[in-house]
């Protein structure tokens, strides 16, 4: 592989960013082309996405937007990588040349308005640093599912953004306020109240909000140009200043407040359990909901956490519980549930919600997972739950995990695919590649939208990536999720996004010329041509070529561009 | 018969079209500053089809077309044609209820659905929605939501466009296409129901906000022909409270507090003016209960739904007091010469007739932004020194401070009534806008909604702004039919 | 071992990025979040322990070779571990630290070294010292005791200075207030003087593992010689390599305590007074080798199995080394049983402690590198309103002492002993 980056290319970033901060060394790069997932979809199973040609590490807004317009002299594809986990992150292309932006320079917490209850942030600041300087503020954020290591900036501004605590605290998307965006053209633009220079807290405006175009349901993951700063709202927190875990790695302990309750909530079953969220929606109590436990999968959720928060035991004792009576009975009750923290103003408060909880509790049959509301464990789960630092435990069977389902929607439209999604795993573990926790290993949000509503519950597929029979079993696994929705007139999960970044562009645009509505795809393709006239992004933003519609797929034979046209250069 | 008469009549109905120089008069002017000019027609639609074909009609024609879906007064400029040949497209005919789904706390609703309309339709599945204050009984829901018109319970409000989700549009291209969750279903809302489809999540599709690319947008992107809307449920305990302070100073901290633990369902700080015009039950009696109100006023309501309701209120009032008493305020229950009734009905209806503003002196202006609550004091004295200058009575001005998105920026809405049968007054109420305007924005008052002569003070200053939305716009209204020479269009 | 032992810790590294912070779990402010001094100063991916995976990887595979860069990459790092601990929060299936030193040696056996390293390792082999130093002023420091020199006797306790504390005048009187208190105590110890060898760990962490075999060997071979049952140690790092490297690598069976916990046993056992008060506000610095590295080793030879289909374990079950049972306490207790002593916390401590920078041999490679990791350990410790950071460690103490000198932050620097020694009355630096 002797890809190399145009020597005055090279230079010219070098003069903007230093020689320390660019690389083309192979192995340099190739940290940056290795990522989780890339092994579903590459050829040969192969750990690797595209290399880049270079990582640069710019150090502010001006560097990226400088590095960006010398990538639109030489015609090379910038990709934005801050913290930047699993394969989304890396260069899509085998044969088109990228630089890798790797924004860890710019880490700083720009301000925090503990007042008007926002902070503004730089891409490398991670979730955990800026949670921690905001509750000495009496203030929380909202944590994405993929945990606390993650960039805030990416969540708010590119990527998904819904967490444990978005049911309260909200859905990064909607906590997003001002951003600056440094399009694929090189140009610098700041959305909302900051664009007309009054300052960061307000997303939307003037007029039509400028921000509608670079965000929607999945973000643009890096596909359309680098986001380098934004601001985001923070929330009430009532708890200490300043988290004190006690106890021992790797189950640390949160001590619970008097202002607060940590139950696991179990349902009978799952018409019982989205009656409980509906009362919880309606009731409005909760601070952080959520299913997570569950990623374990429902047959060894039980064993292996109360393995886990015992320092001296490991997987191989897990082995040993799940033969354990009193364990399979609590694997029994814990079968259906999920985590839930509330969080009082008062004490008063907090009674009555608890006064509420169990009355919800009373209607709907479900109960409080005895085992998991001692303190031990409910102690771990706040402390799992509030900083959400474990989140790396999604791999912890093997190495490797795979989401598939989570297609969101209401808890009645959850509760339809579930069954399926349970029969279909189990069926797949039957092969013994891939982890068999039992059919449900689904974790999800009690709702990705704040105020309750909407969420969906994603299988945890755990194979081993050092094993490629495994890794074909999960990738069975994917193929087989996707018949299995179709089979049943649900649309394709997350799975399908995984697959498709194996896929040619002209699979991509076959699928989603069969959208049932593809005016956002080709209104994407015009914003594109318009602000990355030489298409130095890539297909995590998504949208059609002109005339490649319903009436156009290859399965039809109607006429289509020619491949590698891409997007039309806008016109002057 | 005029050849785009017939072709309106063809599509809409030879009842639903008029060119009646009476009724285009009635659209010829509002009562903002807009200069007048008359429309040519008038066409009502019934349905998404017709909207749909009058879009593609004027397309082929070059005609703008200008939506309307509330009935008058109108306020800002964007239902009075800004350009020749003008067609007014009257969506109020489009007001069905399509659904409301309890279960799910939404609500599917056609563009001429009212606030009159909306409340009791709600009210019978024991829902409602976050409103702003004390609508006009016919103004359109959906236009409120559009225009982000601020609503009163800060706590619902997840972000500034709630309680709006999602939508089906007619762009300006003339194609029709579903905005957030809607917009990745088939275009059959009765098929996405049977689907398990409730329209509740805002974003997307994809990578873009369709949704928010209506907001704020004076009908100049698309038409919305439909509107899902988030619900809550309707309090069973509710009551008023009121926090008074002699000066706005002595409530910004309160307010901080409050707002920050999203205690209480409505929330606002309003003047004594501004208090007593929303009470007032009759034009004049806003100047006799003025004098008896705070000169600032936080208005708390306490509501309790679902179970336990009225301890609801109990532990929010007694969180509330701790938190007074902290702050070295009172509590009130009471406001002098206000029955409690009259208050609930005050928050909790539409405007009467004449329009609340109105009641005061007949006619009133506004100049409206966004800011942040410690900014807030700096711009009433702005504004006030503006209104002195100009020898206009302060006393007459009311304010009202309305937290949004959870308290991080506060709708900041100023009232000018003035006697439309006095001209200097009306001119000197003019001139008060235009420099407190100017004075406003040069200090940092976000004007989110640049609505009028507003648009060109903002947009001359933010070109980042313009070229972005300059470019939607030729995307999704390539043809500049919609509403053109509104914003910066 | 070689680097293909460690292939399925690079395929199962997920790029979590987890290696580069302290446990989430334990942060308490933006400022004291990270974990990894390496990535800090790099700012490449591949100067964390996931990108040392990758980069393991690809020269595995043939996809890149050992440049300038890469060398750096991996050499510049003081193999500290908190990229382990942190990797192990959530896996028990990782070494990542272990792969880091593998892929070192590999370098090295592949003539892949530094040549700023190069005078070190033949003072290793010439004069069996890490310091360049000559091997007959060794034992200088212990001149002016009377102890049993156990080339020629016997005893049950080997007191191993170590090469820091032999030749480095400035901390030897910290080695000399280890004996008064073992001659106190009245202990059957001995010394080797200038006989004693370096542990040879560093040359392990450098990648030099055929010197540190041939110092392993040497030593075991002494002391069996010398009828000894313990080694105690003043230094963190000669009381890990004694208590892990030798007994995974050489077969050691040998007892081995850091002399901070033979003095927490000594004062809670009543057999040792401390009177006089020190007044100071000090803050503690876990040392890497004696904290979350300074775990009990148990010997395991076992193989990778699968549970529940594909699920990793061990068979027998690895014992796990994650930090959680470091020397953590002892330094504390004796710390707090010292009269006048005001110990405050700082933000990184026990597992999630930042590093002092000395170790893995960046002090002899990296001098820069080495002094920029000081001086955050040392702006963190100024941050608590500390007067002085104590450690339990010679190497900490002169990296830190040499940043302090070179503008570091104003802190005094002291070891434990040494406190400990000011208040029994003895005579301190």
């Amino acid at each position: 592989m002797t890809q190399e980056i145009p020597r005055d290319a090279y230079r010219a970033i070098e003069d903007i960013v230093g020689p320390d901060n660019i690389s083309a060394d192979p192995a340099f790069l190739d940290s940056y082309a290795f990522q989780w997932l890339a092994e579903l979809v590459r050829p040969n199973r192969s750990h690797y996405m595209p290399r880049p040609w270079a990582v640069v590490l710019p150090g502010s807004t001006e560097e990226v937007a400088a590095v960006t317009r010398v990538c639109n002299k030489y015609r090379i594809k910038v990709k934005p990588i801050s913290t930047g986990w699993y394969h989304w992150a890396a260069p899509m292309k085998d044969d088109a040349p990228t630089v890798q932006l790797d924004l860890r320079r710019m880490d700083k917490i720009i301000e925090i308005d503990e007042k008007n209850m926002f902070a503004i942030v730089e891409p490398y600041v991670i979730c955990a640093q800026l949670q921690a300087e905001a509750m000495k503020r009496g203030l929380n954020i909202n944590i994405i599912g993929a945990g606390c290591s993650t960039s805030i900036v990416a969540s708010a501004c590119a990527y998904f953004g819904g967490g444990p605590s978005s049911y309260y605290l909200g859905h990064n998307s909607d906590n997003l306020l001002g951003q600056e965006w440094v399009t694929p053209a090189g140009e610098i633009i700041r959305t909302g109240s900051l664009s007309s220079g009054c300052g960061w807290f307000c997303s939307e405006g003037p007029g039509p909000s400028p921000r509608g175009i670079t965000r929607g349901v999945l973000g643009s993951r890096g596909g359309l140009g680098t986001y380098t700063k934004c601001a985001v709202k923070l929330g009430p927190w009532q708890g200490p200043p300043v988290l004190e875990p006690k106890g021992t790695l790797p189950g640390y302990r949160l001590p619970i407040p008097d202002n607060f309750r940590v139950y696991t909530i179990g349902a009978p079953d799952w018409d019982s359990w989205a009656n409980c969220y509906y009362e919880i929606y309606d009731n409005g109590v909760g601070y952080i909901f959520h299913r997570q436990f569950n990623l374990a999968g429902a047959d060894l959720a039980a064993a292996l956490w109360l393995n886990y928060i015992d320092p001296a035991k490991t997987l191989n004792d897990v082995e040993t519980s799940v033969k354990d009576p009193e364990i399979q009975k609590i694997t029994e009750e814990a079968r259906i549930s999920f985590q839930f923290i509330m969080q009082g103003n008062s004490i008063e408060d907090i009674q009555l919600q608890d006064k509420i909880l169990n009355e919800i509790l009373r209607r709907t049959g479900c109960y409080k997972v005895k085992r998991f509301c001692e303190p031990d464990m409910a102690e771990f789960t706040n402390m799992y739950m509030q900083r959400l630092g474990h989140k790396h435990c999604n791999f912890i069977w093997a190495g490797g995990y795979m989401g598939s389902w989570m297609q969101p929607g209401t808890p009645d439209f959850v509760k339809k695919y579930v069954p399926l999604a349970i029969e279909g795993f189990y069926r797949d573990q039957q092969s013994h590649k891939l982890v068999e926790c039992g059919g449900d290993a689904m974790m999800g949000c009690g709702s990705t939208l704040a105020g309750g509503g909407y969420f969906g519950l994603e299988q945890f597929v755990s194979y081993d990536p050092n094993d490629n029979d495994s890794i074909d079993a999960c990738v069975k696994h994917m193929e087989d999720a996707i018949a299995d929705t179709a089979a049943h007139g649900i649309p394709p999960g997350k799975e399908l996004l995984y697959l498709q970044i194996g896929w040619t562009d002209e699979r991509i645009w076959d699928a989603l010329a069969m959208m049932p509505q593809q005016f956002v795809l080709n209104f994407q393709r015009k914003i594109k041509e318009a602000f990355d006239p030489n298409s130095l992004g890539d297909r995590n933003y998504p949208w059609l070529p002109e005339g490649w519609g319903q009436a156009a797929s290859a399965s039809t034979g109607a006429p289509k561009p020619q491949p590698g046209t891409e997007c039309k250069p806008a016109t002057k | 018969m005029d050849i785009k008469k017939r072709a309106l009549i063809e599509i809409a109905g030879a009842e639903h079209v008029t060119d009646d120089p009476e009724i285009l008069d009635g659209y010829a002017t509002d009562c903002s500053y807009a200069p007048k000019r008359k429309p040519w027609f008038v066409v009502r639609p019934k349905t998404a089809e017709q909207v749909q074909a009058l879009v593609q009609w004027a397309n082929q024609t070059e005609t703008p077309l200008i939506p309307v879906s509330s009935g008058p007064p109108h306020f800002h400029g964007d239902t009075v044609p800004s350009a020749p040949e003008g067609v007014i497209l009257d969506l109020s005919r489009m007001r069905e209820i399509k659904r409301i789904d309890r279960r799910n706390k939404m609500a599917v609703i056609e563009p001429g659905v009212t606030y009159a309309e909306i409340g009791p339709a709600l009210a019978k599945e024991g829902l409602r929605i976050s409103r702003p204050l004390l609508p006009r009984p016919n103004k359109s829901v959906i236009a409120s939501l559009l225009e982000r018109q601020p609503t009163l319970i800060p706590r619902f409000n997840y972000s500034l466009p709630e309680p709006l989700r999602t939508c089906g549009v007619v762009w300006g291209s003339g194609e029709v296409a579903f905005t957030g969750e809607a917009g990745s279903g088939p275009m059959d809302l009765e098929l996405q129901w049977k689907r398990g489809i409730a329209q509740v999540d805002p974003r997307g599709p994809n990578a873009t906000d369709l949704m928010r690319l209506l907001t704020g947008a004076q009908g100049t992107m698309g038409i919305v022909v439909w509107a899902s809307i988030k619900c809550e449920l309707m309090a069973s305990a509710h009551k008023y409270v009121f926090v008074p302070g002699e000066k706005i100073n002595d409530l910004v901290e309160f307010c901080y507090k409050l707002e920050r633990i999203r205690l209480g369902d409505e929330v606002m700080i309003v003047n004594a003016a501004q208090l007593a015009t929303i009470l007032a039950r009759k034009s004049g009696d806003a100047r006799i209960l003025k004098d008896g109100l705070p000169a600032w006023t936080v208005v708390i309501g306490l509501a309790g739904a679902a179970l336990f309701p009225e301890e609801r209120v109990e532990v929010q009032e007694l969180d509330l007091k701790r938190l007074v008493q902290k702050c070295g305020l009172t509590l009130l229950t009471g406001l002098h010469g206000v029955a409690p009734a009259d208050i609930a009905d005050a928050f909790e209806r539409c405007s009467g007739e004449p329009y609340f503003k109105f009641t005061y002196k007949g006619a009133c202006q506004d100049i409206f932004f966004l800011t942040t609550l410690d900014k807030v004091p700096r711009f009433i004295t702005a504004v006030f020194s503006v209104a002195e200058g100009l020898k206009y009575a302060t006393s007459d001005i009311g304010v009202y401070i309305q937290p949004q998105h959870h308290g991080v920026s506060q709708h900041t809405e100023f009232n000018f009534p003035f006697d439309p049968a006095d001209s200097r007054e009306a001119a000197k109420v003019k001139r008060i806008v235009a420099e407190a305007s100017e004075t406003l924005i040069s200090r940092g008052a976000y004007f989110s909604r640049p609505y009028g002569f507003w648009a060109d003070m903002v947009y001359s200053k933010d070109a980042a702004t313009t070229r972005v939305l300059r470019t939607v716009k030729q995307i999704v209204d390539p043809k500049n039919v919609l509403n053109p020479g509104k914003l910066c269009f | 071992m070689t680097l293909e032992n460690y292939r399925a810790d690079a395929m199962r590294c997920t790029r979590c990025a987890y290696c580069k912070w302290i446990p989430f779990d334990l942060i308490k402010s933006a400022r004291f979040s990270k974990g990894c001094p390496s990535i800090e100063a790099g700012k490449f991916h591949a100067y964390s322990a996931g990108g040392r995976l990758v980069t393991a990887l690809s020269l595995m595979d043939g996809r890149s070779t050992v440049t300038e860069k890469v060398k750096e990459s991996v050499f510049k790092c003081n193999l500290c571990g908190q990229c382990d601990v942190s990797c192990k929060i959530c896996r028990y299936d990782m070494e990542p630290l272990d792969a880091m030193r593998e892929l070192r040696a590999t370098l090295v056996e592949g003539n892949h070294t530094l040549p700023q390293l190069a005078p070190v390792i033949e003072s290793l082999r010439e004069e069996f010292n890490m310091v360049e130093q000559p091997a007959e002023k060794r034992g200088d420091w212990a001149k002016e005791f009377e102890v049993k020199d156990l080339t020629k006797e016997k005893a049950e306790f080997v007191f191993h200075a170590g090469c820091r504390y032999s030749f480095d005048g400035d901390l030897a009187h910290v080695a000399r207030t280890c004996v008064k208190i073992l001659q106190k105590v009245a202990v059957d110890f001995g010394i080797l003087g200038m006989n004693e060898m370096c542990c040879g760990g560093r040359a392990y962490d450098m990648g030099y593992r055929t010197d540190f075999q041939t110092r392993a060997n040497a030593n075991l071979k002494a002391w069996k010689r010398a009828g000894v049952k313990t080694v105690i140690t003043p230094c963190a790092e000669c009381f890990h390599t004694f208590s892990r490297k030798y007994t995974a690598k050489a077969g050691s069976q040998i007892k081995v305590i850091h002399m901070v916990q033979f003095v927490d046993e000594l004062i809670k056992a009543g057999k040792l007074k401390l009177a006089k008060p020190v007044k100071l506000k000090v803050t503690y610095h876990d040392p890497c080798h004696l904290g979350r590295q300074g775990e009990p080793y148990v010997p395991w030879d076992g193989k990778e199995k699968k549970i529940f289909g594909q699920a990793v374990c061990y068979d027998p079950p690895k014992p796990k080394y994650n930090g959680a049972f470091g020397v953590y306490q002892p330094p504390r207790d004796v710390l707090k049983a010292i009269p006048g002593l005001q110990v405050v916390e700082m933000e990184r401590i026990k597992e999630a402690a930042w590093c002092c920078g000395a170790g893995g041999g960046a002090r002899e490679a990296y001098p820069e590198f080495s002094r920029c990791t000081a001086n955050e350990r040392l702006e963190e410790a100024q941050s608590t309103g500390a007067d002085a950071i104590a450690s339990a460690c010679p190497w900490c103490e002169r990296n830190f002492t040499d940043a302090t000198h070179a503008g570091g932050a104003k802190l005094k620097v002291f070891d434990i002993i040494e406190l400990v020694g000011q208040a029994m009355g003895e005579e301190g630096q």
